[in-house]
């Protein structure tokens, strides 16, 4: 059986700045068409916010490769869960990380979150991760 | 008083069609690189079968392409002005939206040349009092199954109107 982290075991931490071409790009490629994410003065103007924002659909691909990337292929992606709990907008540094919560036979839950820099978490869940 | 009026209620109880996509390389590598995927399984066909893939992969929360073109894929005079789907938009007088939660259980991997389909229903809408007034919950559940018939995911999302 291959070593899992144990319980308490901390991921390193992935740094993300998505630029306004990774947000079109992320936009583009899943066909998702809300404009607070490429739209500023709608954005600005008509939804009150400060700019574009970082899609919440996108922080959670942001949990689920820092978890993968520190797992490698011992282990796979089960169940998530996460919530956004604050705006993240364009030019936000996220930091991305996680930690063990359960170990077990069949593999490890984890709590993973998104934060800025000044620590407020924009997103967090949890993730079942699988033996392979 | 609530915000959830009769009509929006009425509007509850609406079915959505079945969607399809057949899924490319190209839909998986569009996404890959939009999320800074680098692993060639997801680019390289080679590569995929190396690693014991019946094709070039999708990254793991791939599903959430499918979806969204379940929803967003019409003509541009069935958008609402923000560009969301008004077949998503419950007729409600809070329509700024964000993302709220996302539950997503995994089965089979997608590759490339899968056929998806998706059913998706309104699995409930609630309202709560927020700091800035009232927030209306819009929960969508989405089970994805392959030409095959297996369970590739099953996703929960829940959208928020203030």
């Amino acid at each position: 059986m291959s070593a899992l982290p144990a319980v308490g075991a901390e991921s390193p931490i992935q740094v993300r700045n998505p630029s306004a071409l990774d947000l079109f790009m992320f936009s583009a490629s899943s066909w998702l068409l809300h404009r607070i994410h490429y739209d500023t003065p709608f954005t600005t103007e008509h939804d009150g916010h400060p700019g574009l924002l970082i899609h919440g659909p996108l922080q959670g691909v942001y949990l689920v490769q820092t978890a993968e990337s520190w797992l490698g292929d011992q282990a796979r992606l089960a169940t998530i869960t996460y919530r956004h709990l604050a705006p993240a907008y364009l030019g936000d540094s996220l930091e991305c990380g996680g930690t063990v919560t359960v170990a077990d036979d069949e593999g490890v839950d984890l709590e993973l979150w998104a934060r800025k820099p000044d620590g407020t978490v924009t997103t967090s869940g949890t993730a079942r991760f699988t033996r392979r | 008083m609530g915000v959830i009026t009769e009509e929006a209620r009425r509007w509850a109880d609406r079915e959505y069609p079945p969607f399809e996509m057949q899924v490319t390389a190209t839909d998986i590598a569009r996404f890959a690189h939009a999320t800074g995927e680098t692993n060639p399984i997801h680019f390289d066909r080679e590569a995929a079968l190396a690693a014991g893939y019946a094709d070039v992969v999708a990254p793991t929360l791939f599903t959430y392409v499918v979806r969204m073109h379940a929803s967003a894929l019409v003509s541009p005079d069935q958008l609402e002005p923000d560009g969301s789907p008004s077949a998503d938009v419950p007729p409600l007088p809070t329509r700024r939206a964000m993302a709220g939660e996302t539950s997503v259980v995994r089965g089979e991997p997608v590759v490339s040349g899968d056929v998806i389909s998706v059913r998706k229903r309104l699995a409930s809408m609630y309202e709560k009092e927020g700091r800035s007034g009232p927030l209306v919950f819009v929960e969508m559940e989405f089970t994805f199954t392959n030409q095959r018939g297996d369970l590739v995911a099953r996703e929960n999302f829940t959208r928020i109107y203030r």
